[in-house]
């Protein structure tokens, strides 16, 4: 049986506060295998944040294991975390996040800056994965000058030029009319089926949900079966 | 490292996509350094142009003059410094070369009707040369016209273009004090103006023996010039003529001087010191300016990671080591610094070169000053810019993004 891509084990997150703590997250066990798509769903409040910087590596867990990809990176430094980052994880925001000052083709072409790779080549492969998500024609484009799908489209190439594993969508359509949303999670699962990317998505929105291969519905800091989280959102 | 000349090239990219900020952020070091330099510029300048005044008095020249102590009916009058004093000097002093002795009083220059005030000054042969005095037109007087106490005299500029206008005055013959006639041999090169605002070219020169014959009735001098064998024999040359004097006049020990040895070169020191000093004064003014550039820099620097918070996390969130973010930020604090200096180099020795211009002072840029800013400057620049590289760097990714 192959590794899966995520393995947590007894996964807790407390905030210092008043009275020994706020507990974000109790004991989350998780599983994702490689190739996956996953949506995490749940109520503000219900850890989804927390649980997607933890898996992210923006965070790091109170207690219990991160096993990413085979090795458990649960107590990395700062500069660990940020090189697992750099080569294992993408990341697509609700609102984009793309620098102001940078031209899509600067934007998509930054992880691969930070890793290291000589301009020339990772011109190459940001102008490719501009056209693969079709905006070739856009790529000397600032964000300003980009409608909301387009800086999607630049935001979701510049998560996939490191060509990780994992792509991590935090409400990637949040901010999206629902005709443009559509054609953001088509594109995001055509490249996932292109390129075995296992996608986390976090989501409000059933209709996005149902794209997912399978849904962690999360309540209070915990993971719930999927019944008991339908039965709790209606109550 | 094609990553950092990659860093370099982003941090400049960015730069030159916000010249309002950019701008703003060089101003205050760009006036820094100017300052810095243009301070230092006048201060030398100013400096230079004292010591070259006094230099016209001649550097290595002791001056003996008739001292009058303060009124004291029991004190013996002073003994007024005449061919005695010239003669034991010349007779007993080791270290001395020459020993002139100046006559000097005021005296009207006549010539064609025209008549206006001067001084005449009763002066040696080389008294020129060491002077460095040269005469633009005719020639000087000699040993013969000394020997005969000629009538023969040499017109200052002054004197020449006030009598004479476009008209040429060698040959003619001006009358000095109304009653001696001269024919003029020679007229002097332009001398300028002394630490005192008197115009040196008011003068009339005529051998020192003419003078005694016809326009004085005693035989005193105004002062006498000593030049010692050799520039470092200045202050040994000074006690030997201090001691000779006193034992020429019958000083008791314990008792002052009746006569004052003093060299020009004390003046120079002194006004050279005073002008140091006031440099100094003008380069820390200017230091701290410098400083306060580099403040400016920090300021604009924390405000920018402040604002820029957003696209710190972006870059956290990417895969951004805190490394590399610092990195970054001291990137874009060193190249505006840079930028900032090169600009503040510039103004500082325009306005230097401008200033000096006006003031006709010498122009003067040490290249060492001009260095230390740009140095100064820079290492401002980059200290201050560490603590909003650091600050950057430490910004934890999930709330810098969460924050919109």
């Amino acid at each position: 049986m192959p590794t899966p891509v995520i393995e947590t084990l007894g996964l807790s997150k407390v905030y210092p506060g008043s009275v020994g703590g706020v507990p974000v997250l109790s004991s989350v066990d998780l599983t994702v295998e490689y190739g996956e798509v996953v949506a995490l769903r749940g109520p503000s409040g219900s850890g989804k944040s927390t649980l997607l910087n933890i898996l992210g590596c923006l965070d790091r867990p109170s207690r219990g294991r991160y096993v990413l990809g085979g090795a458990d990176v649960s107590g990395l430094t700062r500069e660990e975390q940020a090189w697992v980052r750099l080569h294992y994880i993408g990341f697509v925001f609700q609102s984009f996040h793309l620098l102001a000052h940078a031209t899509a083709l600067e934007n998509v072409m930054l992880p691969l800056h930070y890793a290291g790779v000589p301009r020339v080549r990772s011109e190459d492969a940001a102008r490719d994965l501009l056209a693969r998500v079709g905006l070739s024609h856009r790529s000397e484009h600032f964000p300003a000058q980009l409608s909301g799908g387009e800086r999607q489209r630049v935001a979701i190439a510049r998560a996939l030029t490191g060509r990780p594993p994992l792509l991590l969508a935090d409400e990637p359509t949040g901010a999206l009319d629902t005709k443009t949303g559509a054609e953001i999670m088509r594109l995001l699962l055509d490249l996932h089926t292109e390129r075995g990317t296992s996608i986390i998505l976090v989501t409000h929105d059933p209709t996005v949900a149902e794209y997912a291969d399978r849904q962690i519905f999360l309540r209070d800091g915990r993971v719930v079966a999927g019944e008991e989280a339908h039965g709790g959102a209606r109550a | 490292m094609a990553l950092g000349r990659e860093t370099w090239r982003l941090a400049l990219k960015l730069i030159v996509r916000q010249p309002g900020r950019s701008a703003l952020t060089m101003l205050g070091l760009a006036i820094g350094v100017g300052a810095f330099i243009a301070m230092v510029s006048f201060g030398e300048g100013a400096r230079r142009s004292v010591v070259a005044q006094f230099e016209v008095l001649g550097t290595n020249l002791i001056k003996v003059q008739t001292a009058y102590p303060a009124v004291n009916p029991k004190a013996k009058p002073s003994i007024p410094i005449g061919d005695s004093e010239v003669r034991h000097i010349r007779r007993e002093a080791t270290t001395v070369a020459h020993v002139l002795a100046i006559a000097r009083r005021s005296a009207s220059v006549s010539w064609g009707g025209e008549q206006r005030p001067s001084y005449v000054n009763g002066v040696d042969p080389v008294y020129l040369g060491i002077h460095s005095w040269d005469v633009a037109a005719g020639g000087n007087f000699d040993a013969a016209d000394m020997a005969e106490s000629a009538k023969v005299c040499l017109l200052g500029k002054t004197n020449a273009k006030e009598l004479f206008g476009d008209r040429d005055p060698l040959g003619q013959t001006v009358t000095l004090a109304g009653l001696m006639p001269c024919r003029v041999i020679g007229v002097l090169a332009e001398k300028g103006y002394s630490t005192n605002a008197a115009d040196i070219d008011d003068i009339v020169l005529v051998p020192v023996t003419t003078y005694n014959t016809y326009l004085t009735d005693r035989p005193t001098y105004a002062y006498l010039e000593v030049e010692p064998l050799d520039k470092n024999l200045l202050d040994t040359a000074r006690s030997e003529i201090t001691d000779i004097l006193r034992r020429a006049h019958g000083i008791e020990p314990g008792d002052p001087d009746d006569f004052s040895v003093s060299s020009p070169l004390e003046v120079i020191r002194a006004a050279d010191r005073t002008a140091r000093i006031l440099g100094t004064l003008l380069a820390a003014i200017a230091a701290v300016s410098l400083l306060v550039g580099g403040i400016g820099i920090m300021n604009i620097q924390l405000v920018s990671v402040a604002e820029r918070t957003e696209e710190i996390g972006v870059r956290a969130a990417i895969g951004a080591s805190p490394n590399q973010i610092l990195t970054q930020f001291l990137i874009e604090a060193l190249i505006l610094t840079m930028l900032g200096t090169l600009v503040g180099v510039t103004l500082g020795i325009g306005v230097a070169s401008f200033v000096a211009q006006s003031m006709g002072w010498p122009r003067v840029i040490s290249p060492s000053g001009v260095l230390f800013s740009a140095g100064f400057g820079i290492a401002v620049g980059v200290l201050f810019g560490y603590l909003p590289a650091r600050r950057a760097a430490l910004l934890d990714p999930i709330h810098a993004l969460r924050r919109q």
